[in-house]
């Protein structure tokens, strides 16, 4: 005790603790900022393969006619306001539904809805497939129920591959943010409960007006990762339904994929549809956040 | 503090395990040819085969053939030639042949020019024309995708269809036959995955048109073969005649378990066919049906791939002369990749010999690869150029519209723009 802390300059030139730091800055620098600086770079240049172009915003240009690149963003955003809010929904419900004091068999329930967050992408993007293909269980089954007559097309219509495509993201990523509400949920003093009880306030209201409330920074959190991973979606189209029928689940990163490795190979153009990427999730973060900052 | 450590020794760890594939790579090195192909049953097997040939000659020379699906063969070569970095490619690499004027075109000098020592006035035109920029030729020419249609005789004679009945149809009575087959058997006439235009491209091309056309430009709006091949698509729907499938295993698995009754395909089909042994002698195979418009014949081709030798291999010389020696010369190799694999080689001398004139027990004892080799000389030659597979997107973006009724002038229209703005 008694020392002083060391004013910032001093501490700015202190060579310990830059050999401290030099090897991670080191493989920031290389991993990271260098792979971010070429990309930029990358993306202001188009062509074919290594023969390229500086074309400066040609590419952003050349963005605003792509049919291919609004269906897809179209997609993206299709899947986005569509699968988010159910997931989190869905999260939310399962949560206070698994936090009941007085539910049997609560670990094992909870096990088993987070139990999908462990399986592989791929392993379970290719389970979907095969369970939703023509002659697969799912048609098997409803058909066996009686419930439809002839088997659904389920990867071969635009509209369903999109249900099957929502479903199989739901399946995999709810647990997975449901976790993260029953751990806030832990958190709510018990007595602001009890106080509510007293007063005979109902189950619902408790629910509506306490847990969602004290629940607000979690779901932000959620939501905001949940849109930027459903941003960057493309394990499941590219395996459960490669993007089709037609574009009709091509996602912003298979696109990217398909502008590097399928077509004639433009890696600047790939390059600046990734940009867009980066710059919706940095727009969409921040309105969150906006929405959901203290009104004081 | 953690993270920190952590990292440093991922990168130490990363260090050791880079120098020890350094050393290993330069131990293996002593005269080794180094190929990537993809297909195990087929190309794998087969370069094993021409391997086993070369070495009992040149017993100093070894090789190592890496198997890899086809995706991930592409995806690592496009990005390592991009990349610049070629000491990790091998020095023999499998492409096939839509892609083949896209990579030498994107990657200029990463593939060695052959010309002036193969012989390439021995092998069929199409194959050397699409392997040719700027008068070099590039590559050496492997197999054929010559088509033909493998129909289940069991189910065609429930419907009353005899084995003339399905020689030389066009699409339309194929459709009239597939109603009937529905009826008398139950089981779908073909499968579709409507993710996969190899169908629409085999029909385009028994017309003798391409999404191109022989100088380049695009030709969609006023292509009577595409309008047709779409029209007789829409059709095939419409008549409820198809078993939709998603996927590779699952367009073949049709096949083999029995749910549909034809498959008009590539020839390298025929090891996939065979595969399932209790259903020997219950296959023939007859001409690709055709469009029925002026010019179409019942012959086309789909797929097919060649070996392309990289500049940057270490044995390039070598592989050269490997690939020279026996895919350009020995006739008996290809009688033992056709009877083994069904792998109808593009050398012309090839087609002379015995394997091709014997009966198949498992297509009731017909000669099938006669017939192949009969088509082969008829399939139309198109300029597939460089935009192959942004041709099946621009196709296949359409393809919900066109299942629902969509007229098809409006589609090529579409189509044309789509594509116009994908090739820039």
């Amino acid at each position: 005790m008694g020392q002083t802390p060391k004013p910032g300059y001093r501490r700015f030139y202190d060579i310990n603790g830059w050999s401290f730091v030099a090897s991670a800055l080191l493989l920031i620098a290389t991993f990271l900022v260098y792979p971010i600086g070429k990309s930029l770079w990358m993306s202001l240049h188009s062509g074919q393969g290594t023969l390229v172009k500086f074309v400066g915003f040609g590419n952003a240009i050349r963005l605003t006619s792509d049919p291919i690149f609004m269906r897809a963003l179209t997609n993206t955003f299709i899947f986005l306001i569509i699968q988010v809010p159910i997931m989190i929904v869905l999260a939310l419900i399962m949560a206070s539904l698994l936090n009941m004091q007085n539910l049997k068999g609560r670990g094992f329930l909870r096990t088993a809805v987070f139990l999908p967050c462990v399986t592989s992408l791929v392993a379970y993007s290719v389970l979907f497939k095969s369970m939703f293909s023509y002659d697969g269980i799912i048609n098997a089954s409803l058909i066996k129920l009686g419930i439809i007559s002839h088997a659904v097309p389920w990867l071969t219509d635009p509209v369903w591959a999109k249900v099957v495509v929502i479903s199989a993201l739901t399946w995999r990523w709810t647990g997975y943010n449901m976790i993260f509400f029953l751990a806030a949920m832990q958190n709510i003093d018990k007595s602001i409960y009890e106080a509510a009880r007293i007063d005979g306030i109902s189950a619902t209201r408790r629910f509506l007006s306490i847990t969602i409330p004290m629940l607000k920074p979690v779901i932000l959190f959620t939501t905001v990762t949940s849109t930027i991973g459903t941003l960057q979606i493309f394990d499941e189209p590219f395996n459960i339904t490669q993007g089709g029928p037609g574009d009709s689940t091509l996602t912003l990163s298979l696109y990217i994929y398909n502008l590097s490795f399928r077509y004639v190979p433009n890696f600047g153009y790939a390059a600046t549809v990734s940009y867009v990427i980066v710059i919706l999730v940095a727009i969409l973060a921040f309105f969150q956040f906006h929405a959901a900052r203290e009104r004081d | 503090m953690n993270f920190t450590k952590r990292t440093v020794i991922k990168a130490m760890a990363g260090l050791v395990l880079a120098s020890a594939g350094l050393m290993t790579a330069t131990a293996a090195s002593a005269k080794e040819v180094t190929i990537w192909a993809w297909d195990p049953n087929f190309n794998i097997a087969i370069m094993q085969e021409a391997a086993k040939r070369y070495t009992a000659k040149h017993p100093g020379a070894t090789f190592k053939i890496v198997d890899m699906a086809k995706n991930d063969l592409e995806q690592k070569l496009q990005t390592t030639l991009a990349s610049g970095v070629t000491k990790s490619l091998p020095d023999i690499v499998l492409v096939e042949d839509y892609n083949a004027p896209k990579y030498l075109r994107s990657f200029p000098g990463a593939f060695e020019p052959m010309s002036g020592i193969v012989d390439y006035s021995g092998f069929a035109k199409y194959k050397v024309d699409l392997m040719t920029m700027n008068g070099k030729v590039y590559g050496l020419p492997f197999d054929a995708g010559v088509t033909g249609m493998y129909y289940r005789k069991d189910y065609l004679t429930k419907a009353g269809f005899s084995e003339k009945d399905m020689n030389n149809i066009t699409w339309d009575r194929f459709i009239e036959i597939g109603k009937k087959v529905e009826v008398a058997t139950g089981k779908k006439m073909l499968g579709i995955d409507p993710n996969d235009n190899g169908l629409i491209r085999v029909m385009m091309q028994s017309g003798g048109r391409w999404y191109f056309d022989k100088e380049g430009k695009l030709d969609i709006k006023n292509n009577p073969a595409l309008k047709a091949a779409l029209e007789i698509q829409a059709k095939l729907f419409k008549a409820g005649i198809v078993k939709p499938t998603t996927g590779w295993p699952e367009y073949v698995g049709v096949v083999n378990n029995g749910d549909v009754a034809t498959i008009t395909t590539g020839v390298w089909i025929t090891g996939t066919v065979k595969a399932e042994k209790s259903q020997t002698g219950l296959w023939a195979v007859a001409p690709t049906p055709s469009l029925g418009i002026p010019g179409s014949v019942s012959a086309s081709n789909l797929g097919g791939s060649s070996w392309y030798v990289l500049s940057g291999g270490k044995e390039k010389a070598m592989a050269i002369d490997f690939l020279n020696e026996i895919y350009a010369k020995d006739v008996d190799f290809y009688q033992t990749i056709l009877q083994s694999r069904g792998a109808v080689g593009t050398l012309l001398a090839s087609r002379s010999g015995k394997a091709y004139s014997e009966a198949d027990p498992f297509f009731g004892g017909a000669q099938v690869w006669q017939s192949f080799s009969d088509w082969l000389s008829k399939v139309p030659s198109v300029n597939y150029g460089m935009y192959t597979y942004e041709g099946d997107a621009a196709i296949s973006a359409q393809l919900p519209a066109l299942i629902q009724g969509a007229p098809v002038d409006q589609l090529l229209e579409s189509i044309h723009q789509q594509l116009s703005a994908q090739i820039k």
